[in-house]
């Protein structure tokens, strides 16, 4: 193409040679499949660690599970942890809007895409596809519900203009979306997968979410826009607990450790975990560093720093509730550590999800798949909502906690338990799993609980006294309201 | 009669023989010619010659660039003494404009010039270097002290938020692809300017307004600077070496603690942190007996001091001065040898050149080896072509220092108490990290050991034939390519890596392959009508393929030894994410033509229109018109004019034109897919999704400039100058509008929003003393203020997501382009405001920063940040004083801004609210507030303070500085030396960076870029740990054979 010009014009037609583009791609099965896998990616992808990292941030250090004060500065996760109002600029908080809503893009895309051009997909599987990416935005809208409180409801894939016109949403009406999208994937879902699809949505984790869903919605509205409605749906989330355990599919592992064992992954304990491997291909976890120091991952011989920074400690309150000689204890935490420079550190741990001997190449090469939701969780939540008079025997409850018991390695048995006793025992159970904050909320709990605590744990008084109903959910990003225009409002008390 | 008659020797002959003078002193390298012959000589170095003529009367012909020519008439030997009168005037002086050249006098646009026959004068290392305060509007920055980096230019302010702001660069004809300056101060894949040798250079001309530069079409609006490199002069061929060899020095270092400035603070902090620890604990209580109600035996350095600290001598420790251990003095030497000439066949200039630069820093040095050859051929009366081909390679070392966390970073606030056992050691090897330290590792032995070797080899080529078809009407092709080939070799060995136990080398190697393939074909025609209209015209088309290849490979898991530093002794290498290879390719179309037209040289008019059409544009948007026109009125030609005998010359100007700025990135129209793995059952799950949104009308940045302006000479030119007044409106900006992210996205990329950039430009030179001494003064001043027009669809303000906490930018409808919006502290709070209850920042106590309650809402929190400056200056001015006395000369270049502001983010590291202990902090805060009644300057608050951060005017320091960049003293060695030596010989020493003053206390150099302190969106160079800049002091010799 030199001289002669006609020839020249068609060379102004680029298409970029390093990555694929939109107009040639949701052409094949294939392709669609990927838009899918990119779907359940957001999970794991984001800036601060996806989903897993989210829950220890916003969940764990929230809750009275750690006492994360900074030592040596002021990290990012304090103001979460001392319940400061200034949280609208907090990235962790961006983060939680911003990688739910790119979760929910990609799912509106791939359904949109799907309704136009899945023809190309074989029906069975279309059906699987459509359950998946569905379940996968009931998951991103549960998360920001029970975040942020009122959300914009956006089930499509609209352009960005046309989303800014969209105000944000009732709670009420995103839990329609949520459970609608639910119902989908308990529907069109299989029980279980084999090979290199395990690890995919099953009809059995559409369930346990739908479950925990109306648990959430039955509990008090504390007087704000939160995730709770005070809805009563104890005896729908019962019938669906029932349901899965009755389906046989999973099972309650006798040993604790083996849960969350390297080499025990996709266990029967597990309903839904966010997948991770090993081998420095950008497919590992970050979150079982996250909690505790650089000087804690020298002193395990790990070769590069945790990217936690800091410690952020489990908190005495958590130590104390321990019985002696529960196995969870000492696997879920470490007592200190003595640094290579002869530092002592005497506080406890999150050593749950670290096992330096499998560790991967670098700080976001962990192996170790998030347990989303495990059996365990489905047969405590069975227990919850028979205390709330769902149906069920007090045996059926005292089972359930002695089975827990047990297999934590403590003698003797318990009966009459009462909610806040499985709450409490929920809480030593699901340590670390970033289901504290919630359960809290979700059981009324919260307000008393916290500010009980803050003053006994606040030795170096840098926590807020006296929270209100207001900081049960978080601020809706600072960037997000100025980008808005106006449209959305500041969630009160920030 | 081409060639030289051979002169018969036995034939009788005349000498003619003399001298020639300017203002009384021997004027060297003149050239003499026997009118109507070939034969000729040049002056020696006192200016004298002596030329043997055939026995016939004829004339003499004396000429020098510069000087106007004279004639002599002889009739025999004689012997001549010639004074040659400079030519003030400088009318028939040619300028280059794009495609082509223009009489000066008939130039309407706005065009800056620098005559680069003095950068051999001086020591340069760089084309973007000598144009620091040469030229009115153009803004050079040094934004690294790292030799061999590009510098960042701009004409006439920033145009574009997003896209690029620097010019297009044109060498001998050759559109160079854009470079745009990426947010961390480097040139990703090059700068067009690297590895160029000035010595090579013959002139730049900068194209500022629209009028001249929007023949470049949609690549202009940033202004385009035109390089032309030295060809062959006809006479007697000519051999020049220049060398120069110079030491240099940081012109300072960063004033921070001392190490016992550091131990009093670390004590105050951590006998505050221990008194807070727990009822009954007080400051005086020894390590012991904090331990003892401790109930353990081992050292918490957050709550304990060490005892050595306050011993005599501080026994097992030293004391590091840790800038003075890493700055050293650096060695800088270039050779360059040329040889040119002309006859009537041939044009050549040859030049070979090689230059070391010695860095300031241990670890930092470039070399860069380089040659040209420009040769023209004319075939015969018609045809002519010719190659200019440039090669070069250059090695740049650089371990990492400059940016957020790299060297420099450390080495400021690096601990400076170590054990003395470890001392330069300090946790490498086997040595640990002292207890109250920092964990990095000694930057010193890191800087030592670490490789970071980029090298550079690229060809510049020009091929190009000129083919007169009619008189008047000529064609011409050129074929143009620059391949530069780049790769940085990184290597860590493990020893100065992690911590005892866990050491691993690290190393990567990552490339890029950059190729501008050129083809422009233009028809030019030219003709003097009725000896008063003076007539030409330009058509022409250009095709324009531009690729870029990249590659990178990391190591995983360390190295297998130490003795392979290649990837092939890597441990392991695996990810994509560190692993690729990526291919990135534009096309650029264009037809372009411009007509001009002089009357009597008198009024002047010139158009010119492109037609671009670019890959890089949306789908329904591929071609763009870029037109302009501009006038020129010769008032001093006019008759009224006659009698006004000090008004020498004046013209007044006026021009408009459209240019676009296409730097807008290759594939940015189209929706992009992201690859977004997972994983299933152990298996990697291939994913992809839409990572941004599409845009088919994306289209270049839209650029409009008015320019009004005059030149004028006065007292026989004796003062001549120039002022231009412009306003430059760009339109259409792209712009990433930050979008609800409930879309999925944060950003859309939109043709949007609106800029503007008003100014003056004051250039003069004055030929203040002539005869024996002279003394020449260049100033050059210019004021351009841009303020945002419109943004997004509603002009809603935006804040400028940073990296690093919250946004510290805005862009806001009336307010310069990256307003800093931030909160402002206006004291230290007393137990007086406390009890008043003004607002606070979370929990803060008394000694900590107040701040301004901005919207008085009672609390401090980012809605109480405020507009408080902007980054760029709004003056900025060059003044270059000349001495001549016999044979010495004198150059001063004094260089300077005003009005501008830094909002350094180097005081993240450096000097934060709530800083731990450890880093050393910047050496204001020796006066700290400490206590009620030691409460300091009032600048900064207590050490010990835990309510954490908001962005605030700590870090917001002026950009203001002026610097003498150059002093310049050189002797004739001529007047001294055999003439059979050399034909010149000049000495020379120049001091570089000597005086100077600015305000940036925060870091080392206010123009430092090296860190993206933005986002993807809007990335925005800030300091984060730049080098220093450099002083040197340089001896050079120039002699011409």
């Amino acid at each position: 193409c030199l001289i002669g010009l006609a020839g020249c014009e068609k060379d102004l037609n680029q298409a970029p040679i390093s990555s694929g583009s939109t107009p040639t791609f949701y052409a094949t099965q294939a392709d669609f499949e990927q838009a899918l896998n990119a779907t359940y990616s957001m999970l794991r992808v984001s800036d601060n660690g996806g989903f897993p990292d989210r829950q220890l941030n916003l969940s764990e250090t929230r809750s009275d599970n750690i006492y994360g004060v900074g030592d040596a500065g002021v990290r990012d996760w304090e103001p979460v942890n001392n319940f400061q109002t200034t949280l609208a600029t907090n990235p962790y908080i961006a983060e939680a809007w911003d990688s739910n809503f790119s979760g929910i893009f990609r799912a509106n895309t791939l359904l949109d895409q799907l309704a136009a051009n899945g023809s190309v997909v074989d029906d069975a599987t279309r059906k699987r596809f459509e359950g998946e990416a569905k379940f996968l935005r009931a998951l991103y809208y549960f998360d920001l519900v029970r975040y942020f409180g009122k959300v914009p409801i956006v089930d499509h894939a609209l352009v960005p203009s046309e989303v800014g016109k969209i105000q944000r949403s009732p709670v009420a009406d995103v839990y329609k979306l949520i459970l609608s999208d639910l119902q989908t994937a308990i529907d069109n879902l299989p029980v279980s997968y084999t090979g290199t699809n395990v690890g995919r949505a099953t009809s059995g984790a559409a369930k346990g979410m739908m479950a925990l869903v109306y648990l959430t919605r039955s509990g008090p509205t504390y007087g704000i826009e939160g995730p709770g409605l005070a809805s009563n749906e104890y005896a729908q989330a019962l019938k669906l607990l029932n349901e899965i355990i009755a389906s046989g599919k999973y099972s309650f592992l006798p040993k604790y450790s083996d849960i969350f064992s390297y080499t025990n992954e996709n266990n029967a304990e597990v309903l839904f975990d966010v997948q991770y491997i090993l081998g420095g291909v950008g497919l590992g976890a970050t979150y079982p560093g996250l909690l505790v120091p650089d000087t804690y991952f020298t002193f395990l011989k790990i070769p590069y720093p945790s990217g936690g920074l800091e410690i952020r400690p489990i908190a005495n309150d958590l130590l104390n509730s321990y019985p002696a000689g529960d196995v969870r204890k000492t696997f879920n935490f470490a007592e200190g550590f003595t640094s290579t420079t002869g530092f002592k550190e005497t506080r406890w741990l999150m050593k749950k999800y670290l096992n330096e001997n499998l560790k991967g190449s670098n700080r976001s090469d962990w192996p170790i798949n998030w347990i989303v939701l495990r059996y365990t969780d489905i047969l405590m939540m069975k227990a919850e909502c028979i205390l709330h008079g769902a149906g069920g025997t007090q045996a059926e409850v005292d089972a359930i906690v002695n089975q827990v018991r047990a297999r934590a390695g403590l003698a003797g048995t318990v009966s009459n338990v009462t909610l806040p006793q499985l709450m409490e025992e929920r809480r030593r159970e699901f340590a670390g799993e970033g289901s504290r904050w919630h359960d809290l909320v979700r059981e009324g709990l919260v307000l008393n609980v916290i500010n009980a605590w803050i003053p006994k744990e606040d030795t170096r008084n840098r926590m807020s006294r006296n929270i209100d109903a207001n900081q049960i959910i978080y601020p809706v990003p600072q960037t997000e309201l100025t980008s808005s225009g106006g449209l959305y409002q500041q969630n009160p008390g920030y | 009669p081409a060639m030289a008659h051979p002169v018969v020797i036995s034939a009788p002959q005349w000498q003619l023989t003399g001298k020639v003078v300017s203002q009384g002193s021997g004027l060297p390298g003149v050239t003499v010619v026997l009118k109507g012959s070939t034969q000729g000589t040049t002056t020696t170095a006192d200016g004298s010659f002596t030329l043997s003529v055939p026995e016939t009367a004829g004339t003499l012909v004396f000429s020098f660039i510069g000087y106007t020519t004279q004639e002599k008439a002889f009739s025999g030997p004689e012997t001549f003494t010639i004074t040659l009168a400079e030519d003030t005037k400088k009318l028939e002086e040619v300028v280059v404009v794009g495609y082509g050249t223009q009489k000066r006098a008939d130039v309407t646009g706005a065009i800056a010039s620098f005559d680069a026959s003095k950068l051999q004068e001086r020591p340069i290392t760089r084309v973007d270097q000598a144009l620091v305060g040469q030229l009115a509007g153009v803004q050079v920055r040094q934004t690294t002290g790292a030799p061999g980096r590009g510098f960042s230019v701009q004409v006439r302010g920033s145009g574009s938020i997003t896209a690029n702001n620097e010019p297009l660069y044109v060498v001998d004809g050759f559109p160079l692809e854009a470079a745009a300056q990426n947010a961390a101060g480097r040139f990703g894949t090059g700068s067009p300017l690297d590895n160029i040798n000035p010595n090579d250079i013959e002139n730049i001309e900068v194209l500022k307004d629209a009028a001249a530069a929007a023949i470049y079409g949609s690549r202009a609006a940033n202004g385009v600077v035109l390089i032309t490199t030295k060809r062959g002069k006809s006479g007697k061929p000519k051999l020049t070496f220049n060398t120069y060899a110079g030491v240099s020095q940081a012109v300072r270092h960063l004033d921070m603690l001392s190490a016992e400035e550091w131990v009093d603070r670390a004590t105050e902090m951590i006998n505050a942190a221990w008194v807070a620890s727990g009822t009954g604990r007080t400051a005086s209580q020894t390590t012991a007996q904090r331990q003892a109600i401790l109930g353990v035996n081992t050292i918490n350095p957050n709550l304990m001091l060490d005892e050595r600290w306050a011993q005599p001598g501080h026994p097992g420790l030293t004391y590091i001065d840790w800038q003075k251990e890493a700055f050293k003095n650096g060695f800088t030497q270039d050779y360059q040898l040329a040889a040119s000439g002309a006859n009537d066949f041939v044009n050549y200039y040859v030049s070979g050149d090689y230059l070391s630069q010695g860095g300031i820093m241990i670890g930092l040095g470039y070399k860069r080896y380089s040659a040209r050859a420009n040769v023209e051929v004319k075939a015969n009366d018609k045809f002519k072509f010719g190659l200019n081909i440039s090669p070069s390679y250059s090695v740049a070392k650089d371990p990492g220092i400059e940016g957020k966390d790299n060297l420099m970073h450390n080495i400021v606030s690096f601990t400076p108490v170590q054990e003395a056992a470890a001392g330069l050691d300090a946790n490498t090897g086997n040595f640990t990290s002292y207890a109250w330290s920092l964990s990095r590792n000694s930057p010193i032995r890191v800087l030592q050991n670490t490789t970071g070797d980029t090298k550079t080899f690229r060809t510049l080529g020009t091929l190009y034939g000129d083919y007169q078809l009619l008189p008047g009407l000529a064609f011409r092709t050129t074929l143009n390519i620059d391949n530069t080939d780049g790769n940085t070799k990184s290597y860590m060995p493990a020893f100065v890596s992690g911590s005892v136990g866990n050491r691993q080398a690290s190393g990567s190697y990552n490339g890029y392959r950059r190729q501008t393939f050129v083809n422009e074909n233009t028809l030019t025609y030219n003709k003097i009508f009725a000896e008063k209209h003076d007539f030409s015209a330009l058509a022409g088309y250009s095709y324009n393929n531009s690729k870029i290849d990249a590659q990178r490979i990391s190591s995983t898991g360390g190295f297998v030894n130490q003795a392979v530093t290649t990837l092939n002794g890597a441990v392991n290498i695996s990810g994509t994410a560190n692993n690729f290879t990526t291919e990135t390719r534009n096309v650029l179309l264009s037809y372009f033509g411009r007509v001009q037209y002089s009357y009597n040289s008198k009024y002047l008019l010139s158009t010119s229109i492109r037609r671009d059409g670019s890959s890089r544009f949306g789908d329904n948007t591929k071609w763009g018109i870029f037109p302009s026109a501009s006038v020129g009125w010769r008032v001093s030609q006019e008759s009224f004019m006659e009698d006004i005998t000090p008004l020498s010359d004046l013209k007044l100007r006026g021009s408009w034109g459209r240019s676009g700025n296409n730097g807008i990135g290759d594939y940015s129209s189209i929706a992009t897919l992201g690859i977004y793995n997972y994983t299933f059952g152990g298996a990697t799950a291939a994913g992809q999704a839409p990572n941004r949104v599409n845009n088919p009308d994306l289209k270049w940045e839209k650029s409009q400039t008015f320019d009004v302006g005059f030149d004028f000479g006065l007292l026989k030119n004796r003062l001549t100058g120039s002022f231009d007044y412009y306003t430059k409106t760009s339109k259409d900006l792209l712009l990433n509008v930050p979008v609800v992210y409930a879309s999925g996205f944060a950003t859309q990329l939109t043709n949007i929003g609106e800029v503007r950039n008003n100014g003056w430009e004051v250039e003069l030179t004055s030929h203040n003393f002539t005869g024996d001494f002279q003394w020449n003064t260049s100033i050059n001043l210019s004021h351009n203020a841009n303020k945002v027009v419109h943004l997004g669809p509603t002009d809603a303000p935006i804040e400028v997501a940073s990296a690093f906490d919250i946004p510290n930018n805005i862009l806001q409808v009336g307010q310069p382009i990256y307003s800093i919006y931030v909160v402002k502290q206006i004291g230290i709070l007393s137990q007086a405001d406390i009890d008043n209850k003004v607002a606070l920042y979370g929990p803060q106590t008394v000694g900590d920063p107040k701040y301004q309650d901005a919207n008085g809402d009672g609390k401090i929190d980012a809605k109480d940040r405020q507009i408080v400056g902007h980054p760029n200056p709004n003056y900025i001015w060059g003044v270059t004083n000349t001495f001549k006395f016999k044979g010495f000369d004198l150059s001063v270049l004094v260089q300077g801004q005003q009005g501008g502001s830094i909002y350094s983010l180097f005081g993240r590291a450096v000097d934060r609210t709530g800083q731990g202990y450890t880093d050393n902090a910047l050496g204001f805060y020796r006066d700290r507030w400490r206590s009620p009644d030691d409460p300091g300057a009032g600048k900064r608050g207590k050490a010990f303070s835990g309510f954490g951060r908001i962005k605030n005017t700590d870090w917001l320091y002026s950009s203001d500085y002026y610097r003498v960049r150059n002093i310049t003293l050189g002797y004739d060695l001529g007047l001294i030396l055999n003439n059979r030596i050399a034909q010149g010989a000049r000495i020379y020493v120049t001091a570089e960076n000597w005086f100077g003053h600015d305000k940036y206390l925060g870091g080392l150099n206010p123009e430092a870029v090296n860190t993206d302190g933005g986002d993807a969106s809007f990335p925005i160079g800030v300091d984060y740990g730049g080098l220093p800049l450099t002083k040197t002091l340089t001896l050079g010799l120039n002699l011409t054979f």
